[in-house]
């Protein structure tokens, strides 16, 4: 199955909108605890076993801070 | 920073200055989607007035004119004049293309002139602070309405197709992937696209009009008044219903302006040659 390596988020532009988190369907995000550079509290990838590499958190990002990396693993060898 | 934005934005000027959860930055990533796709970076050339949308093409790395307030539909048309063969997008918002440059979008839909203009309506106007624009729905209650806005919106769609442009589209910030599509359609059409675009705009219509400021609720809001729809011949009925039909309205083919100059130019030249003019 499709899965994520790991999601990027650019903590010199976060502003923690968390719009990212609603479109997600498979609870990939919640609201997290740190601080981004300008001072807006980042989401943080909670469950990332979760995630379907759908896009639609990377396209609804309206700071184009979100970067999703597919598991690239098992490709070779379906 | 996603690879799309490492590739094409002005890094100098980031961050965005769009307020958390605002539609714009996404419209700059379809936008920017769509041109990676169709590989027509080098081609580019922007034009822009003045609002919060109007800074949309100015941390895209292409060729960009930022005008006058509501202006930027001629300074677009000065562009195509000279540079037939850039492809010139438009970006505006609800007041700067409908309100302050509002003939000049209906005369540069009419001469069909080959552009993109993407209208970003978020119902107010937002970068001053939120005052009434033309496309504030009835009943709004705004800075400089606060009993209710009594005046009809206008519709930026049905303006376009009377005044006689070739391609006419709606979408939401709701709709990226589709949103996407609709932009490699218009950069590729040969003629007068129109694209508006409906935002979220937290700050002003999400607290003064909709009544929330969160991000996700004016998403929410977008998802649940936006229907698609393929056949236009259906907006009426869901219009009736209080809802904003979206999709694709419009595409047909007829005589681009530019062209038809470049013709007239080279007719006038061969009859002066026939007459043996100096011409």
């Amino acid at each position: 199955m499709k899965g994520a390596e790991r999601i990027e988020i650019d903590r010199r532009y976060c502003k923690g909108c968390l719009l990212c988190q609603y479109v997600c369907e498979f609870d990939v995000f919640e609201p997290g605890q740190e601080r981004s550079a300008l001072d807006y509290l980042m989401p943080r990838v909670a469950k990332i076993e979760n995630c379907r590499v759908c896009g639609l958190c990377e396209t609804h990002c309206p700071d184009m801070v979100l970067t999703v990396v597919a598991n690239t693993e098992g490709k070779e060898n379906p | 920073m996603n690879p799309l934005g490492e590739k094409y934005l002005r890094k100098s000027f980031l961050p965005f200055l769009f307020c958390p959860g605002c539609g714009d930055g996404m419209i700059v990533q379809s936008f920017l989607q769509a041109v990676d796709d169709l590989g027509v970076a080098d081609d580019l050339a922007m034009a822009a007035g003045i609002g919060c949308s109007a800074w949309i093409p100015v941390y895209m790395h292409f060729d960009v004119f930022k005008g006058l307030h509501g202006r930027a539909i001629p300074a677009a048309i000065g562009l195509k004049a000279s540079r037939p063969s850039r492809k010139v997008v438009v970006f505006t918002g609800d007041g700067d293309g409908l309100a302050i440059g509002g003939l000049h979008l209906i005369h540069a839909a009419r001469r069909n002139i080959d552009m993109t203009v993407v209208i970003v309506n978020n119902q107010i106007y937002a970068m001053t602070g939120g005052q009434v624009a033309p496309s504030t729905g009835v009943g709004s209650r705004t800075q400089t309405t606060p009993y209710g806005n009594l005046e009809k919106p206008l519709d930026g769609c049905k303006i376009a197709i009377a005044s006689g442009a070739t391609m006419v589209s709606r979408w939401s910030t709701a709709h990226t992937r589709q949103l996407t599509r609709t932009f490699k359609k218009a950069l590729n059409h040969k003629g007068f696209s129109f694209v508006e675009v409906l935002s979220q705009c937290p700050v002003q219509t999400g607290r003064y009009i909709l009544g929330s400021g969160s991000p996700q609720f004016n998403l929410q809001w977008l998802k649940d008044n936006c229907v698609a729809v393929k056949d236009p011949s259906q907006w009426g009925e869901i219009e009736a219903q209080g809802k904003i039909p979206v999709g694709d309205i419009l595409q047909i083919e007829k005589p681009e302006f530019m062209e038809e100059v470049q013709r007239m130019n080279q007719k006038v030249k061969e009859e002066a040659q026939a007459k043996g003019g100096d011409r």
